[in-house]
């Protein structure tokens, strides 16, 4: 089998979806060079943790022993999960996320099954004889000015309810009549998140792959600010009055720490939702916040389900508390909007 | 409460429907012969329901001006509260999925409306707007029983004071934040100077007779007077007028037949804008 029927038969995954496949000229084995981004291909030794890859066209694929599939070299930030890094071994990978990212796991979650191996087979190469990269096909600078609006949702860590948070106020927004751009600044790539923007009738959906990155985890923070300015820009291009844009994990993530102390954030957005576990987590999430100038708007996340603790949470900080139901409610979503800062007539 | 029974000419009317997650919307489209640039009208009826016979006065005037008119229908069977949002019901959804639909449809007219509304349909339309002014040009209110006044003096949904159970203090805080907005918006506010009989369909309660007073009529004065107020306070120019009818009472038919209603409406861009 040629290395063309090889790649056309791979289970190219969703982290690929912006790559010209044509630009795959050749291959090395090199491997001790791969670089977040480069593409590699593999197949499937053992299964592990993940029995599914995702498939550019947003559906999952079952993965079988001997598979081959394309995924970018990278790392994988994830308590519940991994941690991994951007380090290919000849003698056998990782997958380290389903949307396509394979690596090192170096640790692991004690509630969850090991990494499925895999055994790399080749890093595709251009015309050029250099490895294929993610970072080339990512969008270009786009020069919106000004840039719309941004309402920042964070979280205190992990599934505390950010992106359902975010979907929502997607959804609230557009049911108010607005052009909804809805990105993710940080995370691993996986279409989850993106298909739940999109079924919120986002107008325009961007995550950090679209940006060139596989994963932000171990990213300087400059390509990350880089990468976020340029999807608020996009969204601004197609046409969006305002951005909802997640921040992933927990405040005291790596990347997310750094970001939100960088005077920069505060200066990007201009509302902010914070999704929290519980009460406590509330009360020292928003404390902490306000030692970095942030103030959130309001209050969502899983505290959000109890209204036992979401009295004690609004008790604690004095914000309010927003459900799901509240934050896809255009007449709540309009409030966040005007506060921050789009007017009547930009909406309009 | 009964209106005036006319006869008028039949205008050629398209109906259109909408669903949302507040349930089912039907409105009637009257597109001019000669299209303006100015914004669409759309027109609320109040608890008469008497959509049909709104549509058919306003037609001339929206023929003459070139102005589009949207008449949505709210049934008694399937809407039978939609004087303003509730536990009960959120006819806001419902119009806001109308005006996507017609913005869908009709390009040349997607944006802010004008929105005239008599009786309920004013208690609705004010309450639109302050929720989402982004998609409200103009406000024209006829004779609403009561209003919710912007600012503090009030709880829900009489004012902006937040009640003590969530439901009144979400609605409060989702009034307030959209208020500065709110207050941009040019309003006439239109009142018969006759309007002054409590009849079954007026709300009266002590308080409300006492803060917004004992007649449509009052009321509407003390509504202008606020929102003029309120705009001051917040640093913007007074877009609040009061615009009385002589020798007229509740009845829109003859505020549009006797007092030239329809045609103040259409006619009041020019010095709102």
């Amino acid at each position: 089998m040629t290395l063309a029927d090889t790649l056309a038969h791979a289970k190219w995954t969703f982290a690929t979806r912006r790559v010209d496949r044509a630009c795959v000229a050749g291959t090395d084995t090199d491997f001790a060079a791969a670089k977040p981004g480069d593409l590699i291909l593999a197949h499937v030794d053992r299964l592990g943790q993940h029995r599914r890859v995702q498939l550019p066209s947003g559906r999952p694929s079952l993965i079988f022993p001997g598979d081959a599939v394309v995924m970018a070299c990278g790392a994988r930030y994830a308590p519940d999960q991994f941690e991994g890094l951007a380090e290919i071994d000849a003698e056998g990978a990782d997958l380290l996320a389903g949307g396509g990212c394979i690596g090192r796991m170096v640790a692991r979650n004690s509630r969850i099954k090991p990494a499925t191996r895999l055994v790399p087979s080749a890093r595709l190469l251009g015309a050029d004889g250099r490895a294929v990269n993610l970072a080339q096909f990512a969008l270009g600078p786009r020069h919106a000015a000004p840039l719309p609006p941004v309402i920042g949702v964070l979280g205190t860590s992990m599934n505390s309810g950010k992106t359902l948070a975010t979907a929502q106020l997607v959804l609230g927004l557009r049911r108010a009549g607005f052009r909804v751009g809805a990105i993710k600044a940080t995370g691993t790539g996986a279409f989850g998140d993106v298909n739940e923007y999109s079924d919120s009738g986002a107008h325009y959906v961007g995550d950090f792959t679209d940006a060139g990155m596989v994963t932000t985890y171990l990213e300087p923070l400059d390509r990350i600010k880089s990468a976020t300015e340029t999807l608020i820009a996009e969204a601004g291009h197609h046409g969006c009055d305002i951005v909802v844009m997640e921040v992933a994990d927990g405040l005291l993530q790596r990347e997310t720490a750094g970001l939100i102390a960088d005077p920069w954030f505060a200066r990007l957005i201009s509302g902010l939702v914070f999704a929290c576990g519980d009460a406590v987590a509330a009360m020292g999430g928003v404390a902490h916040l306000a030692r970095l100038e942030l103030v959130p708007d309001a209050l969502t996340g899983l505290v959000s389900c109890s209204p036992m603790a979401s009295n004690e949470a609004q008790a604690a900080t004095g914000l309010s508390v927003l459900t799901k139901e509240d934050l896809a409610d255009p007449a709540e979503a309009t409030g966040l909007a005007l506060r921050a800062g789009l007017g009547r007539q930009e909406a309009a | 409460m009964k209106d005036t029974l006319i006869e008028t000419t039949p205008t050629a009317v398209r109906r259109v429907t909408v669903c949302s997650s507040a349930g089912r919307l039907s409105a009637g489209i009257i597109r001019p012969a000669r299209l303006s640039d100015a914004p669409p009208l759309v027109v609320l009826h109040g608890i008469s329901r008497n959509a049909g016979t709104l549509a058919r006065l306003f037609a001339p005037e929206a023929e003459r001006t070139g102005r589009t008119l949207i008449v949505p229908h709210f049934p008694a069977e399937t809407w039978p509260d939609f004087q303003r949002p509730s536990k009960k019901a959120r006819p806001d959804l419902a119009l806001l999925a109308l005006l996507d639909l017609v913005a869908a449809e009709y390009p040349d007219i997607a944006g802010p409306v004008d929105i005239f509304g008599h009786s309920g349909g004013a208690q609705l339309a004010h309450r639109l707007a302050m929720l989402y002014p982004h998609r409200v040009a103009a406000l024209h209110l006829a004779a609403a029983g009561w209003y919710c006044l912007p600012n503090e003096s009030m709880r829900y949904p009489y004012g902006l004071a937040a009640g003590t159970d969530t439901f009144t203090a979400n609605w409060a805080r989702r009034h307030a934040a959209a208020l500065r907005a709110f207050l941009d918006i040019p309003v006439c506010v239109h009142v018969g100077t006759d309007d002054v009989t409590r009849d079954d369909a007026l709300r009266t309660t002590s308080a409300l007779d006492a803060r917004q007073g004992r007649h449509r009529y009052a009321r509407a004065r003390t509504y202008v007077t606020a929102l003029n107020a309120a705009a001051e306070a917040a640093d913007l120019s007074p877009r609040a007028r009061l615009i009385e009818m002589a020798d007229c009472d509740h009845d829109v038919v003859r505020a549009i037949t006797e007092n030239h209603l329809a045609t103040r409406v259409l006619d009041a861009r020019a010095a709102l804008t």
